[in-house]
């Protein structure tokens, strides 16, 4: 069977596998990190194919793995691996407290599961519809895993989320079918009218007018569900109601992939109506982005809505980084969505930590950390210090490559506008991290000691990932994300 | 074809419009109908056969399916008519009217100009449709209405495919109708959840997510 096929039918099977399987704790846990390992190494295998022999095709060209898809593949081998393995630890302690039911956890895990298998089919698809559809599928498959309560702050949660993502895609679709229409009447073959691998090369015989309203379309379709401002609004709400497990997948990943959808049209585009059309849109996504995330951030003090606005920031980076564009911009965009995934999974399953500690979200109530769980509070620092963008973190990197790229591109007010934005980002976060990690204990303390070193593993190994990352230059990867650079700008 | 279409946009209006729930899925029960319609006649004009089995799909998915479930979902909840929204009935229907045949007027040539079935009224009425939805979300503050307005704009989105791109793969067809049923399910589930904890589906009134 091809690669690609398999990395789509295991994590369905396994998520079948938990539905039907009896709901004893310890074997749906056992069965969910097994399910999630194998998917994470056929995930793993695919791209080794890719590095060894180029990209590959199947199911009439419909699938295919390229360089981009590959790059955000990693996320989801990585990221999703980390999240699922937290996630057994993080229902125990809510099914030990009585704060969830057996039902409820296996019915959270088989959807973390459908989740991948959303995300991984997103990465693989050519046809543009298919992606469409299949990012569409993230939303309506994470839903139900961020409504984890029937209270009235999770179901406004659920509700902004499937509502202003379906609404906000809807606009996506329509990008789609205007790219079709257009590209039908100019290649003539409708089968490869659709496809990203045919469409890219010949995206100069396109109608730039036309795909720049497609851009348009497609800006605010996948920037709503990536988290770009202004249609924002349900992603604080979402991050913050979800168990930490879930916003872990949902930042680490989902955004990311919706990041890709709108860096394929990206690509499209530019190749047809110009570079400079798309980095103008894409800066001022980014830059209104970063400050109105920036300006939300200051104010928050429930840690897992601050994080919520983090990832707001972040794909406002990822957005500006685009809109500098060249080699090295879209290098650093693609860059940062692997070194956020890494960081801000590791933030929010901290957070889970930290609730488990205090019984709360809020910060103010905190205090202490460093005496009660002295690892959590290194690993809560290591995701703050990447998320501010400190030497030697991954987020470092991208971040330090946006401000090269923009200041060789001699856009020095671009450059002064995001160094204030991060500047605002980094006095939040450090104030908000002494706060909850140093001085007296406000609030209840519930669980009095740190957590295992098993229950600490995810997040140590991502931990080390994102310091890693900062650090070494990990030639596979560095190679997937050249060629995907060398995709979006046509070589 | 024409008839067909501007009868989808008069009871994209209806759906809109009306007060009554029970009056609304109607309408949109009609809407799906004339979609349905559409298809089967454009199949047979334009000899394109995959609009044959998209129209049987849609009969079976859009004009019994998702209106059964709404309708369920009302009689459970025992809601009969919708509050008033913000600015008042009329004016939210004429707001959304003006604003949607604008668009429509102004898109609708670029669509056309690609398009591979060139006819100017059903374009028009793909991207009003579309935009109805699109107001019915921004302007209504019912759950149920909101609903409603997800399966407005996806039937707009449904024409504008039909129109410009019925020879795409069908499992692109499959995987949008698809996404729409699991939609409707998902916020129907949500509604129901929704009215139990809040006591109304009024989304105006929930207020405990803020900045």
């Amino acid at each position: 069977m091809d690669i690609l096929f398999l990395i789509l039918i295991i994590p369905l099977f396994s998520a079948l596998i938990l539905f039907i399987t009896p709901s004893n704790l310890k074997l749906i846990s056992t069965l969910h990190i097994a399910l999630s390992a194998l998917t994470s190494l056929a995930i793993f295998s695919s791209i080794a194919k890719l590095i060894s022999g180029g990209e590959y095709y199947a199911f009439n060209q419909i699938l295919f793995l390229d360089y981009l898809g590959a790059a955000f593949l990693v996320l989801v081998a990585i990221t999703g691996f980390f999240s699922n393995l937290y996630a057994t630890s993080y229902f125990k302690w809510h099914f030990q407290t009585g704060h969830t039911t057996l039902k409820h956890i296996k019915l959270n895990l088989a959807l973390a599961h459908i989740a991948i298998f959303t995300m991984t089919l997103s990465c693989i698809s050519n046809n543009l519809a298919i992606m469409w559809a299949a990012i569409e599928a993230t939303t309506l498959a994470t839903v139900f895993m961020v409504v984890s309560k029937d209270n009235k702050k999770s179901l406004e949660s659920g509700y902004k989320y499937i509502l202003i993502c379906s609404v906000g895609l809807a606009f996506a679709m329509f990008a789609t079918i205007l790219l079709y229409s257009s590209s039908l009447n100019t290649l003539g073959d409708e089968q490869s009218a659709i496809l990203f691998s045919q469409l890219l090369p010949l995206a100069g015989s396109l109608n730039p007018h036309v795909l720049m309203l497609v851009f348009i379309f497609a800006l605010i379709g996948f920037g709503t569900k990536a988290g770009l401002v202004p249609t924002h609004t349900w992603l604080p709400d979402a991050h913050s109601q979800g168990p930490a497990p879930t916003s872990a997948l949902l930042s680490g990943i989902v955004l990311k992939i919706a990041m890709l959808g709108l860096i394929r049209y990206y690509a499209i585009v530019a190749n047809s109506a110009g570079f400079g059309f798309v980095e103008n849109a894409m800066l001022i996504s980014g830059v209104l982005t970063l400050f109105v995330a920036a300006f939300f951030l200051i104010h928050q003090h429930d840690v897992k809505r601050m994080f919520a606005y983090h990832s707001i920031a972040h794909m406002g980076v990822i957005a500006f980084a685009l809109g500098i564009g060249g080699r090295l911009g879209i290098f650093a965009a693609i860059f940062h969505c692997l070194a956020h995934s890494f960081t801000k999974a590791l933030a929010f399953l901290t957070t889970g930590n930290m609730t488990r500690i205090y019984g709360t979200n809020d910060m103010h109530k905190m205090g202490n950390m460093i005496n009660i769980a002295p690892l959590t509070t290194v690993l809560f620092g290591v995701s703050i210090c990447s998320l501010v963008g400190v030497p030697a973190f991954a987020i470092f990197v991208s971040e330090f490559l946006t401000f090269k790229a923009a200041i060789l591109g001699g856009k020095f007010i671009e450059v002064g506008l995001f160094a204030i934005a991060l500047a605002i980002i980094f006095v939040a976060d450090f104030s908000h991290f002494f706060m909850a990690s140093f001085g007296k204990t406000v609030g209840e303390v519930k669980f009095g000691s740190e957590m295992s070193l098993w229950e600490n593993l995810p997040l140590i190994a991502l931990a080390f990932l994102v310091i890693a990352f900062g650090i070494w230059q990990f030639d596979s990867f560095w190679y997937l994300v050249e060629n995907g650079v060398n995709e979006i700008k046509g070589f | 074809m024409e008839v067909l279409t501007i009868l989808m946009m008069i009871s994209s209006v209806l759906v809109f419009g009306f007060r009554s729930y029970k009056l609304s899925i109607l309408s949109y029960v009609f809407q799906a109908f004339c979609l349905v319609s559409l298809f089967f006649l454009l199949a047979n004009l334009h000899g394109a056969k995959e609009l044959f089995s998209w129209a049987i799909i849609a009969f079976f998915m859009k004009v019994c399916l998702v209106p059964a479930i709404i309708f369920y979902l009302v009689k459970k909840l025992n809601l009969i008519h919708e509050n008033e929204p913000t600015g008042g009935f009329l004016v939210s229907i004429v707001i959304a009217f003006g604003f949607s045949i604008a668009t429509a007027m102004v898109i609708a040539p670029i669509f056309g100009e690609f398009s591979l079935i060139k006819n100017e009224t059903a374009l028009v009425a793909s991207i009003f449709i579309f935009m109805m939805g699109i107001f019915g979300f921004i302007l209504r503050n019912s759950f149920i209405k909101q609903i409603l307005a997800y399966c407005l704009f996806e039937n707009g989105i449904h024409l504008s495919l039909a129109l410009s791109a019925y020879n795409s793969h069908s499992l692109v067809e499959l995987g949008i109708l698809t996404d729409a049923i699991f939609a409707v399910i998902i916020m129907s589930v949500l509604a129901y959840h929704y009215h139990k904890t809040f006591g109304h589906v009024d989304i105006s009134k929930a207020s405990n997510l803020k900045g």
